[in-house]
């Protein structure tokens, strides 16, 4: 079954390459003062002021070729964000994503089920509640980074929008924690993609899912139940022949 | 075949991402498009660019916590006794070149103004500079129409500055002799220095001796290598 239509899937990809970009040399950037204080100032909430971030997660090599490759990047993520956005909100793909009623109790009996808490895999659409309130965050937190981004790339033009976030200092610390944010859940998509779903992966190249292989199916936690049920499967669709 | 391929593809992606994340410049084949973001970037940020946009420094004077940086190996301190007195020259595209002497300088209208210093590294400084305005020297000067760029020359080593002639004639850009109430130090560039908050502090060069009115621009110390050109805020 089609379940990424090719804009999704070249969005998705271009948007791989395009944060890994922005991440890293935006972290090189960062290396140039790593931290957030005013001079002659104090800060209140970065505990690890003045420890560079490790070069193996930079990009750019120094700070002029860092905030090249930034400034260049910005264009590609936004733009393709925006295509990304625009064909999800035509195409209706949308509604697969936005929260829904219940999705807090949903969310509890995910917990539960990957806790071992509840034997079975709660019932499910296209993506799981967990799944659904991650891909709805991360445009959300993506749409914040280039906001916070202009307003400390342009602190005087853009002053209004500057101040309106606390200042200078505050909209670089707001532009710090939607990358941290971004990261996070990044990582814990491909983590998630790897340990419990990684046919979806397949899904986000060709374009097709087995829905027989869903974790639903397969009754799959993270590294739980990885290969399909085989013989579970088969009885499932001998039963279905039977009258 | 599946798995095969799936263990393919992560390889594939572990190789890339490692590649990427090595500290290094990136290929170089990517050069020309990220010169032509460059000059997209520029023209973003002249469209941006308003006269009536003002900064104010709104904390207390970062004082002596406002870092000195300047690209000789030393500290440059004009030498009276070896090159006589320090004047600056206002020339170029104009109709009557001055050389102006320090007090000439400060006989002229000034401005105080407490700003940010927004450098290229991410940090900032509230600082109040005073100074004469570049558009008042224009004036004085009278400033040709053929005026499109301004190039701010020091002497420390062979650094300087080209600005578009919008940000240089800005109100909030001057010519600074004093800083925190104080005349200018040998760190912060005296005896003048440029000074602006509506460009990165690299473009605002210090220990400045040459104002120059040009048609074209002539690129600059850092934007020679590798920093952005405009570097506005």
């Amino acid at each position: 079954m089609k379940r990424h239509h090719w804009v999704v899937r070249v969005t998705h990809w271009v948007n791989v390459v395009a944060l890994i970009v922005m991440v890293g040399s935006g972290l090189r950037i960062f290396n140039a003062y790593p931290a957030f204080a005013r001079r002659g100032d104090t800060f209140c909430c970065y505990p690890f002021a003045n420890k560079a971030i490790p070069s193996w997660l930079t990009f750019g090599g120094w700070l002029a070729g860092a905030r090249n490759w930034h400034f260049a990047a910005m264009w590609v993520l936004v733009l393709n964000g925006l295509v990304y956005l625009g064909f999800i909100y035509l195409h209706g793909e949308w509604r697969d994503l936005v929260p829904r009623r219940g999705d807090l109790r949903d969310g509890w009996e995910m917990f539960k089920f990957y806790a071992f808490a509840r034997r079975d895999h709660p019932r499910q659409g296209k993506h799981n509640v967990l799944q659904r309130a991650t891909y709805f965050a991360l445009p959300v937190v993506g749409v914040a980074s280039v906001i916070t981004g202009l307003a400390i790339w342009k602190p005087v033009q853009l002053g209004l929008l500057t101040d309106l976030l606390g200042g200078y200092v505050w909209a670089r610390y707001w532009h710090f924690l939607s990358m941290v944010l971004l990261v996070v859940l990044a990582v814990t998509h491909v983590f998630m993609i790897f340990a419990v779903d990684p046919y979806s992966l397949t899904s986000m190249i060709t374009g097709n899912y087995d829905e027989r292989l869903s974790p639903e199916e397969r009754n799959a936690r993270p590294f739980y139940h990885l290969l399909p049920p085989r013989r579970t499967t088969n009885a499932k669709a001998s039963g279905e022949t039977q009258p | 075949m599946r798995r095969r391929r799936f263990i393919e593809l992560s390889a594939l992606s572990v190789a890339s991402a490692l590649w990427l994340a090595c500290d290094s410049e990136g290929p170089r084949s990517a050069r020309p498009a990220l010169r032509a973001a460059e000059r997209w970037n520029e023209k973003v940020e002249r469209a941006l660019f308003r006269h009536r946009s003002m900064d104010y420094g709104t904390a207390a004077l970062a004082g002596a916590a406002y870092p000195k940086y300047f690209v000789s190996d030393r500290v440059p301190v004009w030498n009276e006794a070896e090159r006589g007195a320090w004047s600056l020259e206002v020339t170029g595209l104009v109709d009557n070149p001055v050389r102006l002497s320090l007090a000439a300088l400060q006989s002229l209208p000034s401005v105080t103004q407490r700003v940010n210093h927004y450098c290229v590294e991410g940090w900032t400084a509230v600082v109040e500079y005073t100074g004469v305005r570049v558009s008042e020297l224009a004036h004085r000067v009278g400033m040709k129409p053929e005026a499109q760029y301004v190039d701010f020359a020091s002497f420390d080593s062979d650094y300087h500055e080209s600005w578009d002639l919008a940000s240089a004639l800005h109100p909030q850009t001057l010519v600074a002799y004093g800083l925190d109430g104080h005349l200018l130090g040998p760190g912060h560039g005296a005896p003048a220095r440029l000074h602006s908050p509506i460009k990165l502090g690299y473009k605002c060069t210090k220990y400045l001796t040459r104002v120059e009115f040009m048609a074209e621009r002539n690129g600059g110390y850092w934007s020679d290598r590798g920093y952005e050109w405009y570097a506005g805020t």
